[in-house]
């Protein structure tokens, strides 16, 4: 019981980075930019986030500075996709090995690295963080966790309720369309790629600000690509692939509760887990055969407006 | 009348390509003004600069005789003037309404989103009223037949605010029956005081339902007249600008039966084919016409053995069962294939001409073995077809395919699949978007196949390239052939027979 | 520019087109339309109005050259700014990077000796490449092959004289064989390739620890690596400190030439690349070359990584593979996936590599900082694409 109970506790705090980062993939994805660079941009939150904690000591800050610095960088990726249209995938890659160069780089150079946080914990959600079993689980959880939830519902109001929304939407599904209609498609996939950035970044700085408490060069550890994944397997919506964290979080968090409880793993198989499951939930979304459905129609193309029609 | 719009000495290139030279253009408040011209005369990029969405390297454009200079599609909005273009600018997933909502004024209104769908469909319901005809603004505009989702393309532009009205091709996707409804709706417009643009292939709609037309022809805008007192000898004359003849077709008696389709049917969802029954014997073209999205690509592609799900039977006369066989195994039966979208199933734009025309043999060991290719004889086949098929514009046979025009890209693509004499010849719309001289070309290249004995199946939406060149005429309207007529076959029946069945 | 990012709305917009606007259309006599032009743009695209982008189909060959090398000497130029922001003396680096690593005799045999794997690698992802396949697995499958080489070493399997090519042999095949799955996905199930092959590339990290942490524990030191390969085991120095690596890695280059550029099957790969379904529509077998061209990297990444661990460390190591992934991506892309232009390519990785040891040595910068440099050259050649493939043209001046 201990351990169940535990494992639920824990579950949040490890779905979090898969559900921002997600959720800012879907972001930018709906508006027709295939974002493979969310690895590293979580690096850049995470590096920002540790470097500013360790700076200013207040988590506020910390986590404003990694989303601000996520989005800086994602400038780059957007001039190379809008601007010049480089394939995405490439420039995608370039921005991974970008961050991951810079970042580790960096962490070295100002002696950000193994520095660990201290004083950064629960937040008891009122009283109602005392009720049984449920109190430990749902309201003994840090800020963020709180704060997931309501940006989840601002981010589907806003794609599925709003003009802005609608715009964004149409400009990753037939960007010909949006830009007869006078929108303009690079402005509109510059801000998403900006804005799904800024939350990529707050996934990369809450693993290293809440969760490690600490900065080590490449510490996503390949979270970004499992995100990457992951929205695939949630059909680009923001309520399946929170489910779907929700999924990586408890198995992620079973494994220390089942070693804690005594049980005997292999240390290095149990860590291929997350991988596994990414492989494993890829395949069956493919046999699932949903096709392209939620899948933007534009997705990964560049816009040109001027090729001889 | 007031001058609505005016665009004097446009100049637009594409790469180099001149696409617009000079061109001058202009249109009053209510008329219905025709722009006429061959494909690829400069109609639509001409258009697409009045609509904002090319901008011109030289030239004016006038608003009621005010100098302009838009910025974009939303600057035209603003000044009023509105494109439905021949491919429809349209999000499939979306619904009517929220297309409509997309670039309307009433979206940058203060207000929740839900109350200005909801004014956006109430919108929608009564102009398509007033104008004659029912849409439904919550249905998807996937589900939306063509000629439905034209009538979003227009309420669209409507309800922006369009009053001038800028048409391109209108009827390409339409029926006759369908397009003479269309056309006449938007005379009504004009007649109402908008000046609608109609831009068209199409002499007999100028004849009909143009007030003016201006004739446009290798970029370059050759006159204005009224089609009303022109003869329609001399529209034809200023449009394709020297006579042409046409390949004459003299009628054979043909073969036996050399391609027997019986009952396709793609399995999958949708109706893309939904029984197909055929022949096609040797020593005759086969025309299938219908407009377009009837099952004819889906036609195309099972004959070329591209992947899909398909019941029935497609026997090939002597070599069995074509159902089974594999894309190389169909060259191997001597099928020549020259598909509708040239540079997606025909052509590797990336690669050199020789590799483009020697790839067709290739399998068959004619250019080297598996271990050594040799490309020396393939250059030369190449350079021999080139010069044979009279392809112009090759200046090495190591450049680009996608170097060629329109024209020589088709008949590099003929040259090839003819380099064997075929048996059996798939023409999906061989000139589409070819020139007058071009499409001559082309259509005797298919001829005389016809003659040599091989059997050919010609799909084209395009009525008088399969009236003029077909032995046999099919029409195909939801998946399957729904009438048949022999040469000399009526228009009118054919045209009847495409609505029947709809 | 940035105010014009918000979709704002002007005045004289409102009155444009209220919701019953059609009727009034319909209606209304010629309408007066107010055009106090040229007004500025709302809404400026990226690429501003005043030039317009189009498509070039070709561009001389000259032109592309000094493109790219404008772009390649970019990308040194900021990585050199980094550097010395890093702390080197700006006189240091010219001798650190160009006469210290390819003029030293010492140094260029390093180099060289780096080399063998960064072109076996290269080839790896340029044949891979070839057939649209991301192959991001280049890491994994290194692993895969040097574990298998080092179980034929660790077993003893075979007589000593067999031992080498059956190392060769085993890292081949264990290459191949975990390139298979991602390349059965993508070809069956269309599952997206880039996401599965570095899925794997963690879960054959991980077992790479399983093993050296574990049963395959150097039993003298007790270190996390394998024993010590054999005399025999190991890829003979030819001469003059040459190791006979390089010679596979350039025979291997040869073969991949042959393959890419003699044979049938590189016009057919050639068709898959450039357009994959106008290749299957004449007949080029599409699904087996991809099948084929993803084996043969998987297979030569496999080979890179018995290279590495039978001609370099001489045991299986825990980390021998980091930083060969995106070298290999990189050096496909630089060398458009020409084999011989990725020998080339690769060497250069190569010097970069040995000079950033010494970097690390000599001056402690991390030697992140040449993955660091290696992603701004692609950033940078990546981006000057833009001008080979677009011509940028003055749009018409003001007043029209």
């Amino acid at each position: 019981m201990e351990v169940v109970l535990n494992w639920l506790a824990n579950s949040p705090d490890f779905a979090v980075p898969y559900a921002l980062a997600a959720l800012g993939l879907i972001l930018s994805e709906r508006s027709g930019v295939l974002s493979l660079g969310a690895e590293g941009l979580m690096l850049v939150g995470a590096l920002i986030g540790v470097g500013a904690q360790l700076a200013f000591g207040a988590e506020g800050i910390s986590l404003f500075l990694a989303m601000l610095a996520a989005s800086a960088v994602s400038l780059l990726f957007a001039m190379m996709v809008i601007v010049l249209r480089v394939n995405q995938v490439i420039a995608g890659l370039a921005l991974v090995f970008f961050c991951q160069g810079l970042t580790s780089l960096l962490g070295t150079l100002l002696n950000w690295t193994n520095q660990a946080l201290t004083g950064i914990g629960a937040v008891p959600f009122g009283a109602m963080a005392d009720w049984p079993v449920v109190g430990h689980i749902l309201f003994n959880q840090n800020i963020i966790v709180y704060l997931t939830v309501p940006i989840f519902i601002l981010a589907t109001l806003f794609l599925n309720r709003s003009t802005t929304g609608l715009r964004l939407r149409a400009v990753g599904e037939n960007p010909q369309a949006a830009d007869a209609a006078g929108l303009s498609v690079g402005w509109y996939r510059l801000g998403a790629i900006v804005a799904g950035a800024a939350l990529i970044g707050l996934a990369g700085a809450y693993m290293s600000v809440y969760s490690t408490k600490l900065w080590v060069a490449g510490m996503t550890g390949g979270r970004g690509w499992i995100a990457v994944g992951l929205v695939i397997f949630a059909r680009w919506s923001p309520w399946r692939a929170l489910a779907g964290a929700l999924l990586f979080g408890c198995i992620e968090a079973l494994i220390p509760q089942l070693a804690a409880a005594g049980v005997k793993l292999p240390q290095y198989f149990v860590l291929m887990t997350p991988y596994v499951v990414t492989l494993g939930v890829m395949v069956w979304v493919a046999m699932a055969k949903s096709g392209h459905d939620g899948e933007p129609g534009a997705l990964g193309q560049p816009y040109v407006r001027e090729e001889r029609g | 009348m007031p001058v609505a719009l005016q665009l004097t000495g446009i100049r637009k290139t594409f790469d180099g390509f001149v696409a617009l030279d000079n061109a001058a253009f202009s249109a009053e408040w209510g008329e219905v003004h025709a722009l006429l011209g061959e494909n690829g005369a400069g109609k639509s990029s001409l258009m697409n600069i009045a609509a904002g969405l090319y901008a011109p390297e030289a030239g004016q454009m006038f608003l009621d005789d005010n100098p302009v200079r838009l910025a974009g599609p939303s600057d035209a909005a603003r000044h009023h003037i509105g494109m439905v273009h021949q491919h429809f600018k349209l999000v499939r997933p979306f619904t009517a309404a929220e297309n409509i909502l997309l670039g309307n004024p009433i979206s940058r209104e203060d207000g929740s989103y839900r109350s200005k769908l909801r004014r956006m469909e109430t919108a929608i319901r009564e102009t398509a009223a007033e104008l004659g005809f029912e849409l439904d603004p919550t249905k998807r505009v996937a589900q939306l037949s063509v000629a439905e989702q034209q009538r979003v393309e227009i309420l669209k532009v409507l309800l922006a605010g369009a009053k001038i009205l800028i048409l391109d091709e209108p009827a390409a996707v339409l029926t006759d029956q369908e397009s003479e409804r269309l056309l006449s709706t938007v005379a009504q417009l004009a007649r109402r005081g908008s000046a609608v643009i109609l831009v068209t292939h199409k002499m007999a709609d100028v004849k009909t339902y143009a007030d003016r037309v201006t004739v446009m022809r290798g970029g370059r805008t050759i006159d204005t007249v009224d089609p009303k007192v022109t003869q329609a000898a001399e529209l034809v004359r200023l449009t394709v600008g020297e006579a042409i003849t046409s390949p004459k077709r003299e009628s054979r008696t043909p073969g036996e039966v050399r391609l027997g389709v019986r009952e396709l049917k793609s399995s999958g969802a949708g109706i893309a084919l939904n029984g197909v029954n055929l022949q096609v014997r040797a020593g005759e073209i086969y025309g299938l016409a219908g407009v377009g999205g009837n099952g004819q690509g889906e036609l195309a592609n099972a004959i070329m053995g591209l992947p899909a799900l398909l019941d029935g039977s497609m026997e090939l006369e002597g070599l069995g069962d074509l159902k089974a066989a594999s894309t190389s195994e169909r060259r191997e039966m001597q099928i020549a294939t020259i598909p509708a979208d040239r540079y997606g199933l025909a052509l590797a734009g990336g690669l050199s001409v020789a590799e483009n025309f020697g790839i067709g043999q290739v399998h068959a060991g004619r250019y080297g073995s598996f271990w050594k290719l040799a490309k020396s004889k393939m250059e030369t086949d190449a350079k021999e077809a080139v010069k044979a098929f009279d392809v112009q514009g090759v200046r090495s046979i190591r450049q680009k395919a996608a170097l060629l025009s329109g024209g020589n890209a088709q008949k590099l693509v003929i040259s090839r699949e003819f380099s064997k004499a075929p048996k059996l010849v798939l023409a999906h719309s061989p000139s589409r978007g070819l020139d007058v001289r071009a499409s001559a070309e082309v259509h005797g290249r298919l001829l005389a196949a016809r003659d040599a004995g091989a059997a050919v199946l010609l799909i084209s939406e395009d009525l008088d390239e399969v009236m003029s060149l077909a032995d046999r005429i099919g029409v195909m309207v939801r998946g399957r052939i729904v009438a048949e007529f022999p040469q000399p076959a009526s228009r009118q029946e054919i045209g009847q027979a495409m609505v029947d069945h709809a | 520019m940035s105010d014009a990012l918000a979709p704002e709305m002007t005045g004289a917009l409102a009155e444009a087109a209220p919701p019953g606007a059609a009727p009034a259309v319909i209606d209304a006599a010629p309408p007066a339309i107010e055009t106090e032009a040229p007004r500025r743009p709302r809404r400026m695209p990226l690429a501003s109005r005043r030039f317009s982008v189009e498509i070039r189909q070709l561009m001389a060959w000259q032109w592309q050259a000094l493109i790219l090398a404008i772009a390649i000497l970019a990308g040194m130029a900021i990585s050199a700014a980094i550097l010395i922001a890093a702390g080197i003396a700006p006189k240091d680096l010219l001798n650190e990077f160009v006469v210290q690593t390819f003029f030293d005799k010492q140094n260029f045999e390093a180099v060289l000796f780096q080399a063998a794997p960064m072109i076996l690698i290269g080839l790896a992802a340029s044949i891979a490449f070839r057939a649209r396949f991301w192959n991001l697995g280049l890491e994994g499958q290194m692993i895969c092959g040097a574990i298998a080489a080092t179980t034929v070493s660790l077993y003893e399997i075979g007589p000593e004289a067999t031992r080498l090519p059956l190392m060769f042999a085993a890292a081949f095949c264990a290459g191949l064989l975990w390139a298979l799955g991602p390349a059965l996905l993508k070809l069956r199930l269309s599952v997206n390739e880039i996401i599965s092959t570095l899925m794997l590339n963690y879960v054959a990290s991980n077992f790479l620890l399983h093993l050296v942490y574990g049963a395959w524990k150097d039993p003298k030191d007790g270190f996390p690596h394998s024993a010590e390969f054999r005399v025999f085991e190991r890829l003979p120095e030819l001469m003059h400190g040459l190791s006979s690596a390089i010679l596979l890695a350039l025979i291997v280059a040869l073969v991949a030439w042959w393959f890419v550029d003699i044979s049938r099957a590189g016009l057919y790969l050639r068709f898959v690349n450039s357009n994959p379904r106008m290749a299957h529509a004449v007949g080029v077998p599409v699904r087996k070359m991809t099948l084929a061209a993803v084996l043969l990297s998987g297979a030569l990444a496999g080979v890179a990584g018995f290279v590495v661990v039978s001609g370099q460390e001489g045991r299986l190591t825990q980390a021998f593979y980091s930083g060969y992934g995106f070298s290999g991506i990189l050096i496909a892309f630089l060398a458009r996936n020409n084999p011989l232009a990725a020998s080339v390519v690769a060497i250069l990785i190569a010097g970069l590599f040995v000079t950033g040891r010494s970097l690390q040595v000599f001056y402690q910068i991390p030697f992140s900082m040449v993955q660091l440099i290696q992603a701004i050259i692609v950033i940078c050649v990546a981006s000057s694409d833009f001008f080979i493939r677009h011509r940028l043209r003055p749009v018409a001046a003001k007043g029209v």
